[in-house]
């Protein structure tokens, strides 16, 4: 496939995605579907920072994303306060607690860490389930109020008889926000990575003592990777909350760290345009399960048998993934097309 | 490591050579503070002004000026070549995490800097043409020169080269020894590790020798080769009587 043919099928993918809600067929259940694909790919886009970029197994995201929820959940409940408002004091939530969590523990390498971050998203679980004054426990939370956007303050002042409300019913509205969503957190990470602080976090994977005579602080890089990871997945937390309306602590399990993980290496650790590919993948295959594995009279947690056995599978004959980061072909910056144009003619 | 002190000139090409084991690469791990010294005192020149470097950690000691390569190269071998000496110019820019998402004018403005800075710094080891190839598919001469330009981007008043031109064939040594003494021109200092004699010979005005962690001679090429304490820790006792 040449370079305009994939150019003209991306742009075909994004219009006939943007427009499919719309459409008189549309299914409800797919719309919902693709919701969650969206969320998870936010979190498997926010999750490939730490594997992916920095080179460290982080086994706890899922304890970030239950921490968002929860933040947005609960703001929302007792505060009432908006979701725009909402979004980036979630962010902000998961960044602390990965600083509290980082600073301390990313001293720690290779198979400790993971083992750290394990047991953080468990001691997530735990509060969430435990501390029944704030999260209601395992009763869940809910009766979270949707996305709203409310700008009749606004319409009012121009002319009285508009009124521009909108409270988010079905999945169609949420639809477009996660498309937003995915499309930022897709900018922020394109921009992190070809910057001063994705090159520092690749040196790192790469090499960290050579890093660190470059001048690169390594726990503090580490620790800022960390945060920003962490504040993704709150983000989609977050989305999630408002979107589901109601959350209990097992939604926040640690399997949904594995699935996450699962995505990552699927998609190609680093590569975070290939998350999005393993988002889609994953979530389409565990609906698909969710209808074979009854049928075959198994219960519907065997389809973790079946993720394990993509594992397994991908290790053996794709271990860099389907969508390998690859230095070479990474680069869209102006800066180094000019370069390349240069080097090329003489 | 005891006792070791020695003199080094700006701007000049200093030889450090002994025997296996005689602590020269610790000595390098200390001074670029990748090791922790368990005793004694380590002092750098930077700014004229005279600081104890006693347990800095790498990142203060490049920051400070110095800057270093590997007896195995380290080089980010997944990324290009461009990319591995960009990193180089990490100490001395400082753009951040908001920079980068919200690409500010002065963000823009460092990283075309950056850019054309690595590319110089590519052109003075002869290595421009292939900016945009994996670092880890160079030939080894290649990596070696390619982890010189990495550390001449982090601007260092001292370069210290561990053993530059272990497994080169003559004519890539040839060129290093090129690199070596355009380094030392643009008045940067050199510390060299090396066990090639006639290489050091030649470039080196003075030379250090170590062996079992202690500093054994010092001076020129020429009573380097005749000092009975160099040649007995070479080749041991009794070829220094003989």
């Amino acid at each position: 496939m040449n370079l305009t043919m994939k150019h003209a099928l991306k742009y075909f993918v994004l219009a006939a995605a943007l427009i499919y809600p719309m459409l008189s067929f549309t299914n409800e259940y797919v719309l919902h579907v693709m919701v969650l694909i969206m969320v998870y790919m936010v979190l498997a886009m926010g999750l490939n920072i730490v594997p992916g970029f920095c080179g460290l197994l982080d086994l706890g995201y899922v304890g970030f994303y239950g921490i968002g929820a929860y933040t947005a959940g609960l703001l929302t409940i007792h505060f009432g306060l908006s979701f725009w408002v909402i979004i980036p004091l979630a962010a902000l939530n998961g960044a602390i607690w990965g600083v509290l969590l980082g600073a301390p523990t990313l001293r720690l390498t290779g198979d400790y860490f993971a083992i750290v971050t394990f047991g953080f998203s468990e001691l997530v679980v735990l509060f969430l389930t435990n501390e029944i004054w704030l999260t209601r426990g395992p009763l869940g939370l809910p009766g979270i109020d949707p996305v709203i956007i409310d700008f009749s303050w606004l319409s009012t002042l121009i002319n009285p008889q508009w009124n521009w409300y909108w409270e988010f019913i079905g999945p169609q509205p949420y639809f477009y926000l996660g498309m937003f969503m995915v499309a930022m957190v897709y900018v922020i990470m394109g921009r992190m990575e070809d910057s001063r602080l994705g090159r520092a976090w690749f040196a790192i994977r790469e090499d960290s003592i050579a890093a660190s005579s470059c001048g690169i602080n390594l726990l503090t890089y580490k620790v800022i990777g960390f945060a920003i990871s962490a504040a993704i997945g709150a983000v989609a937390g977050a989305f999630l909350a408002r979107w589901t309306m109601f959350l209990s602590p097992d939604m926040f399990k640690f399997w949904e760290s594995f699935l996450i993980l699962c995505m990552v290496v699927l998609g190609g650790l680093g590569n975070f345009k290939g998350s999005l590919v393993g988002a889609a993948i994953l979530i389409a295959l565990g609906e698909v399960l969710r209808i074979i594995l009854p049928a075959l009279n198994l219960p519907t947690e065997t389809r973790f048998l079946a993720y394990g056995l993509i594992m397994v599978l991908m290790m053996r004959f794709k271990p860099m993934g389907f969508f390998p980061s690859i230095a070479t072909q990474s680069q869209k910056n102006p800066i180094l097309i000019k370069l390349k144009k240069e080097l090329g003619s003489s | 490591m005891a006792d070791i002190s020695f003199k080094v000139i700006k701007g000049e090409i200093l030889g450090l050579i002994g025997p296996n084991g005689a602590g020269k690469s610790t000595l390098f791990n200390c001074v670029s503070g990748i090791l922790k010294p368990t005793g004694g005192d380590m002092h750098f020149l930077a700014e004229d002004k005279k600081i104890r470097i006693n347990g800095y950690k790498p990142e203060k000691m490049t920051f400070l000026g110095v800057a270093r390569t590997f007896q195995n190269v380290r080089l980010f071998s997944a990324l290009t070549v461009l990319d591995n000496v960009r990193i180089g110019r990490h100490c001395r820019t400082k753009a951040n995490f908001f920079g980068a998402v919200l690409r500010t004018r002065s963000q823009k403005e460092e990283e075309q800097k950056i850019v054309e800075e690595s590319m110089t710094w590519l052109k003075f080891v002869g290595l421009d043409k292939f900016a945009f190839y994996t670092a880890g598919g160079l030939s080894y001469g290649f990596q070696r020169k390619l982890e010189i330009a990495r550390s001449l981007a982090t601007d260092p008043t001292l370069l210290l080269l561990d053993e530059p031109a272990a497994g080169m064939n003559p004519k890539e040594t040839r060129a290093l020894v090129e690199v070596i003494h355009n380094v030392s021109d643009l008045g940067i200092t050199v510390i060299l590790i090396e066990h090639d004699m006639k290489l050091v010979m030649s470039i080196c005005k003075r030379l250090v020798v170590l062996d079992h962690g202690t500093k054994i001679a010092e001076g020129g090429p020429k009573e380097i080769r005749q000092n009975p304490k160099v040649i007995e820790a070479y080749l041991g006792r009794g070829a220094a009587d003989a």
